[in-house]
């Protein structure tokens, strides 16, 4: 099956090991990607300073997409996921649509209401299906136990249609489960990462992501699985200054989900980006071979 | 009606309300009922004071001139809880949305990063520019080492739709 990938600016600027993992991944579940043919910003970033110009940017992005002749796209960012989702809720709206459709026009792209949106985690769980994902485990991850962190932007807000349940997401929890692993519930399983305020509070924003971590250490679990790179970047590249925010000595392995999924289906640990975690993976590593 | 803040003396601003109110259809605050669900939520509240129905009943009433200059509005994490919460289906998440382009629009004071990601973007396409990061080993690599595909920019005509969908309001 072929599917559209938008990648979005964080993960294709700094989070490789994202890309790397699901690149490697998605094949080996009869999954083929297509990059779009040019890359640009979601937009997010804009939605501050000009809605309008955001949704422009989104509803470029699904335009794009149309330019491939398919009707799924995976977009594995959250806060694309949002952003694009929600632009096309707005396109509804004719006013709106009107003037896109102008801009569009100017560069001869079309814009397609029909292309169904997937982050990550539905595409996995809904798409492909768990049954399918658990046949293809070559190297179940038993002994393992982790927290999840699923983030905000892809459960919230429901009348959007979102990809999971916005008080008690199950999906990656199941996901994990189907590799072999565990997943514990916890009190701050919904709290954010905090990094959204880097841009205007970047203190509070690594106190956010502090509290979080230090919650997850008392768990004395395995490490900690996400699915979005901002979250990513919060948690694993600066736990360190998230530690001295929060006066903390953090200690928690932090890892895609798509990370784990590869090491379940046997993949190459360098091929996955894990060379590329700043937080302890070695630790997890460990308990994974052992 | 002639109300006045009694902290600062400000009287509202209907027009500029109406502007506000225009841009959320279907999401319209006049429905708020002050049940404080925002507020009790929100995760900016705990560090930086963001008290969410407070901006809801603030602009309800017409007084919106304060806001846009007001670092309260830049410390929204976008959680969207507030969102997910609302029982009277308002959005505090998308009225600060709505404050802060009127900050823009009024040059009001704005963080720098937002300007430099917008400029970044219309020189690029790309809200940041690809990096190279450091392995474990301290080995530092690039796109092209880890034999990732390279970026595509947009065409060139994109710059200009992006500076035409810049000055819509």
């Amino acid at each position: 099956m072929k599917v559209a990938v938008f990648w979005g600016c964080c993960i294709q600027a700094n989070q490789y090991a994202y890309e790397m993992s699901v690149r490697e991944t998605f094949p080996l579940l009869n999954i083929e990607l297509v990059d779009l043919s040019e890359v640009i910003c979601c937009g997010d970033p804009v939605k501050s300073v000009n809605d309008f110009a955001a949704n422009f940017l989104a509803v470029r992005v699904l335009a794009l997409a149309n330019q491939t002749g398919l009707n799924d796209l995976l977009v594995p960012c959250n806060r694309c996921h949002f952003t694009l989702s929600e632009a096309q809720e707005n396109m509804k709206n004719p006013k709106i649509a009107q003037k896109i459709l102008g801009l569009l026009k100017e560069e001869s792209l079309d814009y397609s209401p029909n292309i169904k949106i997937w982050h990550t985690i539905d595409m996995l769980h809904d798409l492909v299906g768990l049954e399918k994902v658990k046949k293809a485990v070559k190297k179940p991850l038993k002994d393992l136990k982790v927290a999840t962190h699923v983030g905000c932007q892809i459960i919230r807000y429901s009348d959007l249609g979102r990809v999971d349940d916005a008080e008690n997401p199950r999906k990656l929890d199941e996901l994990i489960k189907a590799l072999g692993a565990e997943t514990v519930d916890y009190a701050e399983k919904l709290d954010c990462c905090g990094a959204a305020l880097t841009r205007s509070h970047p203190d509070s924003a690594l106190s956010l992501a502090g509290s979080k971590l230090k919650a997850v250490q008392s768990l004395n679990v395995g490490g900690m699985v996400v699915s979005c790179p901002d979250c990513q970047l919060m948690f694993d590249a600066k736990q360190k200054d998230a530690g001295t925010t929060v006066g903390a000595k953090l200690n928690v392995p932090v890892v895609y989900y798509t990370q784990l999924l590869g090491l379940a289906f046997g993949v190459d640990q360098n091929k996955l980006g894990l060379n590329l975690n700043q937080s302890p993976v070695d630790q997890l590593l460990s308990k994974i071979s052992a | 009606m002639s109300l006045t803040d009694l902290m600062t003396m400000a009287k509202p601003n209907l027009e500029t309300r109406d502007k506000i109110l225009s841009k959320l259809k279907g999401r319209e605050l006049v429905n708020c009922f002050q049940c404080l669900k925002c507020t009790s939520g929100c995760t900016a509240l705990k560090l930086l004071e963001l008290k969410p129905h407070e901006i809801m009943k603030l602009v309800n009433l017409g007084f919106v001139d304060e806001l846009p200059s007001s670092d309260i509005i830049w410390t929204c994490v976008t959680c969207l809880k507030c969102v997910q919460r609302c029982p009277q289906k308002a959005s505090p998440y998308h009225l600060i949305i709505a404050l802060r382009n009127l900050a823009v629009e009024k040059e009001a004071k704005v963080p720098e990063t937002y300007m430099k990601i917008v400029s970044s973007i219309l020189e690029t396409g790309l809200a940041e520019p690809p990096q190279k990061i450091v392995t474990k080993k301290m080995e530092a690599v690039d796109r092209e080492r880890l034999k990732l595909p390279k970026i595509r920019p947009p065409k060139e005509s994109f710059q200009t739709c992006f500076m035409k969908a810049m000055e819509e309001k």
